[in-house]
């Protein structure tokens, strides 16, 4: 599913940010925050897995790579299709850009496509972990059961 | 090893089955890690499956992904064909009269589960669509009439009321997804 209206207006509030005087600055800075929120709230674990795995890729983080940061993240096999239509789905929130660079003679020349983490994506992640900290805040870990 | 490759109906495939814009740089990225790891440690058959395990997922992905009323019709439309291929087996071992005309049927709902699954595979031609919709329709009616009948039988029998069921529900969704497709929503 091709989420792209609220995502690409967001973009666009990012890629060009309204004046300061402009009475509608707050509110849509407001509106950015909850959508933020409840972004945090939905990304799954794998999602975590592959931002992440992008995230420590820094600037190689093509694909393949991705797929391997994803399942050493993870600590399982991955499989392909579902990490290349994550970062897919990512790239559509907005979460994720990407660009094309020119292939290596062991891929015969095909092109490589790169992510990088928007600010978007930076604050979803930490959105994510400041959510799960905020759960599991006051629970002895590991549980014990009551029985 | 850089001259090597997976076979070419392989790669054909995984380009059939990839969006546009990501046919390149996909394609690319599994062919790397064919040459540099697959091939290398595992030989060429393993490194071989290896490729079709990942031509399958990607297929996977673009036939059932993101929709879990998409998935619920592939694995309905699997259990309708299934339930047809055992209805024509039976009733070719067993011969009771009339048992061509009910072979046929059981065909027919092994067909309709088929295409249905070739439509979630390869939606957006329209002799599937029409081929699912007219098998929607004929499964619904098939299952109801199915079971209305069982209900009058002197003998219950639990199987047809199972089958029936299952082919309500698969025409069902088959009508939403087609539907939902032709309206473009994301199904």
């Amino acid at each position: 599913m091709r989420q792209t209206g609220h995502w690409s207006f967001i973009q666009a509030q990012y890629a060009h940010p309204p004046a300061a005087h402009d009475s509608c600055h707050l509110d849509i800075h407001s509106f950015l925050i909850y959508i933020v929120d409840i972004m945090a709230e939905l990304l799954g674990a794998f999602e975590q897995a592959v931002l992440l795995a992008v995230w420590n890729l820094a600037g190689q983080a093509y694909g393949r790579a991705v797929l391997r940061g994803t399942e050493t993240a993870l600590d399982r096999k991955a499989a392909a299709g579902a990490v290349y239509a994550t970062l897919d789905r990512l790239e559509q929130k907005g979460l994720l850009t990407s660009h094309v660079e020119t292939g290596t003679p062991v891929r015969s020349g095909r092109a490589r496509r790169y992510y990088q983490l928007t600010a978007i994506g930076v604050r979803a992640l930490n959105e994510s972990k400041a959510a799960l900290e905020q759960l599991w805040q006051g629970a002895k870990w590991p549980l014990e059961s009551k029985a | 090893m850089s001259q090597h490759a997976p076979p070419r109906w392989l790669e054909r495939a995984l380009l059939r089955c990839l969006p546009a814009r990501d046919r390149e740089t996909i394609s690319g990225d599994l062919l790397e890690e064919y040459r540099e790891v697959q091939l290398p440690h595992h030989g060429p058959l393993r490194a071989n499956i290896w490729y079709l395990r990942q031509l399958i997922s990607f297929l996977a992905v673009r036939s059932f992904g993101g929709s879990t009323m998409r998935a619920s019709l592939a694995w309905m439309s699997v259990i309708t064909a299934l339930a047809g291929v055992w209805l024509a087996v039976m009733e070719h071992i067993l011969k009771h009269p009339g048992y061509a005309g009910r072979s046929t049927v059981a065909a027919c709902i092994v067909i309709q589960g088929l295409a249905t699954v070739l439509f979630l595979m390869w939606h957006g031609r329209p002799i599937f669509r029409l081929i699912v919709q007219a098998g929607a329709l004929g499964a619904t009616v098939l299952g109801a009439s199915a079971i209305i009948r069982m209900l009058n039988a002197p003998h219950f029998e639990g199987f047809v009321l199972l089958i029936g069921a299952a082919l309500i529900v698969q025409g069902i969704l088959a009508l939403a997804v087609v539907g939902g497709a032709r309206h473009g929503a994301a199904v």
